[in-house]
């Protein structure tokens, strides 16, 4: 018994039961064949897309900051390699540099702004998203004359950030998601550093008083979310041949939402990088799903809503039910 | 025989029925194209969906994959034909919009032996690169000359076609059609170039189709790219004081268009017909998968569909059931 509360108070106990509560629904309701959609490259390729940044703003949704740029820096990155390596004809070490790069300095300057000033990260992020979807266009427009770009990666490149696995229609992203979610797990929930977030998120003031380099932290992580949302375009672009212009602005949702669905709190605090990850898996299936359904796609929107609230809806109880046990444990 | 043997006897002929029950087995179709909320793609849609009515009939489906916006087209719509794959597809449509982000996962579909029709966009060109069995749609070039034509045949000799959008490929075949169904049926043409900022922009595209009408007084023809610039042309024309003279085709259609083909202020629209494209390509695959009949007839037009005076209540018939 004390096994399973205990396993109910986990952070991630509540974005499991939304996972199977989602798979449950999509197969008593839309008739899903489990095998197929398992066996499908589709969500997992979708959910490692949008995973890779999640882990970072995971992180810094944690830390009580949010970061809306990245939106515009998926794109980014994938124009930046695109129009580096070719447009111009780089070798393609520069437009990945160069991606990796943009995605730095965007980082820097949203944490610079932030932690120099009071203006919320909302705001400041806010700023940067519309800002960079007016540079990536205009720059596309005057450097090459279009809005999209063609570019052929070499071989090795290819292998490593842009290929199908397994002759199947697996993305190779899926290998630099689960590797990057080990490395964010170790780092946010067997170092200091990962309670020093916590920390930030908790109390920002308490946690500066206690020596922790609170500015630093979250400028890092601000680089964090930018440089992984670079990342992500990079490979897109070399996987798929070519960069387009674009808002992104699907993304942005889809990445948040995931998050939240995953148990962290839009004000900061509280969290798991393991819930983020099944918070991911959990829209990608949700998002994704629906086309393996009989359910006719024009309600897929309306689904997907719902299925959502339903799901952050758990996620609340749960919490709830957490926080009253640490309290009784206290008194 | 011995256990193992009776068991992997048992097995084989099990493989073997499924396989020959697969021979005539339905067929499930698996179509990619744009949002269901699109209006040109909702007609699609109703056109693939109409066809997989004999395909259900028949033990089969019609299933529709469509992007959640367009922001991030080519590789989205790659992803969903590879999906398509992945959910054991007997046949697959798909509009090739993007070459070099598409191509490599249609070459995985006819690498995996599923019967291909590309439709909408790529023509037989691409149709023909990546092993598909059809091209169905519309070919913007004789879009534009079924206008020149049409125009010239009713006496409307000289004629301007309003580009938008110089540079875009589909609307330079719009305008270079145009032009030569107005000269080989004895007329001229010529282009009224406009900066790409004005696509869209009512006000500015009906400015400078009043001002180049006042400084050519023969032009007695216009051709405009799209619904909302035929609008503003229309308002152009009537603002330079030559309405009745001027007479006005546009390509595709919407409500205030077909009222003012009604009302005379337009002459005619040309339509890619939409609906048929997703009708004809899973009929053509549907057929293909049962029973392996085929259309030998390569390149299936499904535009351009000419509304005028003489077909527009037909037409407003169809709007209301979602088909045009």
């Amino acid at each position: 018994m004390d096994v399973i509360s205990g396993l109910f108070r986990r952070p991630a106990a509540a974005s499991i039961l939304s996972l199977l509560g989602v798979l449950s629904f999509y197969v008593v309701i839309g008739g899903v064949d489990l095998g197929k959609l398992m066996g499908a490259a589709s969500w997992v390729n979708y959910a490692a897309r949008i995973g890779v940044v999640a882990l970072f703003v995971g992180l810094l949704m944690i830390s009580g900051e949010i970061d809306i740029s990245i939106g515009a820096m998926i794109p980014a990155g994938a124009m930046t390699t695109a129009i580096l390596s070719g447009y111009y004809e780089l070798p393609m070490i520069v437009g990945i540099l160069g991606a990796l790069a943009m995605g730095v300095i965007v980082g820097l300057f949203n944490g610079l702004l932030v932690t120099r000033t009071t203006v919320p990260s909302l705001i400041v992020t806010l700023g940067t998203l519309v800002a960079m979807q007016g540079i990536v266009l205009a720059g596309s427009k005057l450097l090459t004359g279009a809005a999209s770009v063609p570019l052929s990666a070499p071989g090795w490149a290819k292998t490593v950030f842009g290929d199908l696995m397994f002759g199947g229609n697996h993305q190779v992203v899926i290998v630099w998601w689960i590797a990057l979610a080990v490395v964010v797990w170790f780092v946010m929930h067997q170092t200091k550093y990962g309670n020093w977030i916590f920390a930030i998120g908790g109390d920002k003031v308490s946690a500066r008083n206690a020596g922790i380099p609170v500015d630093w932290i979250k400028i890092g992580l601000f680089v964090g979310t930018a440089t992984s949302a670079a990342f992500v375009g990079m490979c897109h672009a070399i996987l798929f041949n070519s960069a387009q212009v674009s808002g992104g602005m699907n993304d942005i949702f889809n990445i948040i939402v995931s998050v939240v669905v995953g148990g962290v709190l839009l004000t900061g605090g509280f969290g798991s990088i393991p819930g983020v990850v099944i918070g991911t898996v959990t829209f990608a299936i949700v998002t994704k799903g629906i086309d393996f359904t009989s359910i006719d796609r024009n309600w897929s929107n309306l689904i997907i809503g719902i299925m959502l609230l339903a799901a952050v809806g758990m996620n609340e109880t749960f919490r709830a039910k957490a926080m009253s046990a640490v309290r009784k444990k206290k008194g | 025989m011995n256990k193992v043997n009776r068991f992997a006897a048992a097995a084989a002929s099990a493989v073997v029925l499924a396989c020959t029950a697969g021979a005539v087995m339905a067929a499930d179709i698996y179509v990619i194209g744009g949002k269901p909320d699109d209006p040109f793609w909702s007609r699609v849609k109703k056109g693939a969906e109409d066809a997989g009515i004999v395909a259900a009939a028949q033990g089969g489906s019609v299933t529709w994959l469509g992007p959640q916006n367009y922001d991030n087209l080519g590789p989205d719509a790659a992803e969903l034909i590879r999906q398509a794959i992945d959910q054991g597809a007997d046949a697959i449509v798909g509009p090739d919009w993007v070459p070099e982000a598409m191509d490599p996962a249609f070459q995985a579909v006819t690498e995996a032996g599923i019967p291909l029709v590309i439709y909408n966009a790529g023509g037989l060109e691409a149709a023909d690169r990546l092993g598909a069995m059809n091209y169905v749609g519309a070919v913007d070039y004789k879009s534009g000359y079924a206008g020149g034509a049409y125009l010239a045949k009713a006496g409307h000799m000289n004629g301007a076609c309003v580009n938008t959008l110089p540079g875009a490929a589909n609307i330079e075949a719009f305008c270079a059609g145009f032009n030569a169904g107005l000269t080989e049926n004895g007329g001229t043409g010529s282009v009224l170039q406009l900066p790409a900022t004005a696509f869209g922009d009512a006000t500015a595209v009906a400015q400078a189709v009043r001002a180049h009408l006042l400084q050519n007084p023969d032009i007695d023809a216009m051709f405009a790219i799209g619904d909302g610039d035929t609008n503003a042309t229309v308002s152009g024309i009537q603002q330079a004081g030559k309405a009745g003279q001027v007479h006005v085709c546009g390509m595709n259609f919407n409500d205030s268009i077909l009222a003012n083909i009604q009302a005379g202020t337009q002459d005619f629209a040309i339509d890619q017909q939409g609906y048929q494209q997703g009708f004809f390509a899973v009929s053509i695959l549907n057929n293909f998968v049962n029973y392996g009949v085929t259309i030998p007839t390569r390149e299936i037009l499904t535009g351009p569909g000419v509304i005028d005076a003489a077909n527009v209540e037909q037409v407003m018939a169809g709007v209301k059931a979602g088909a045009r």
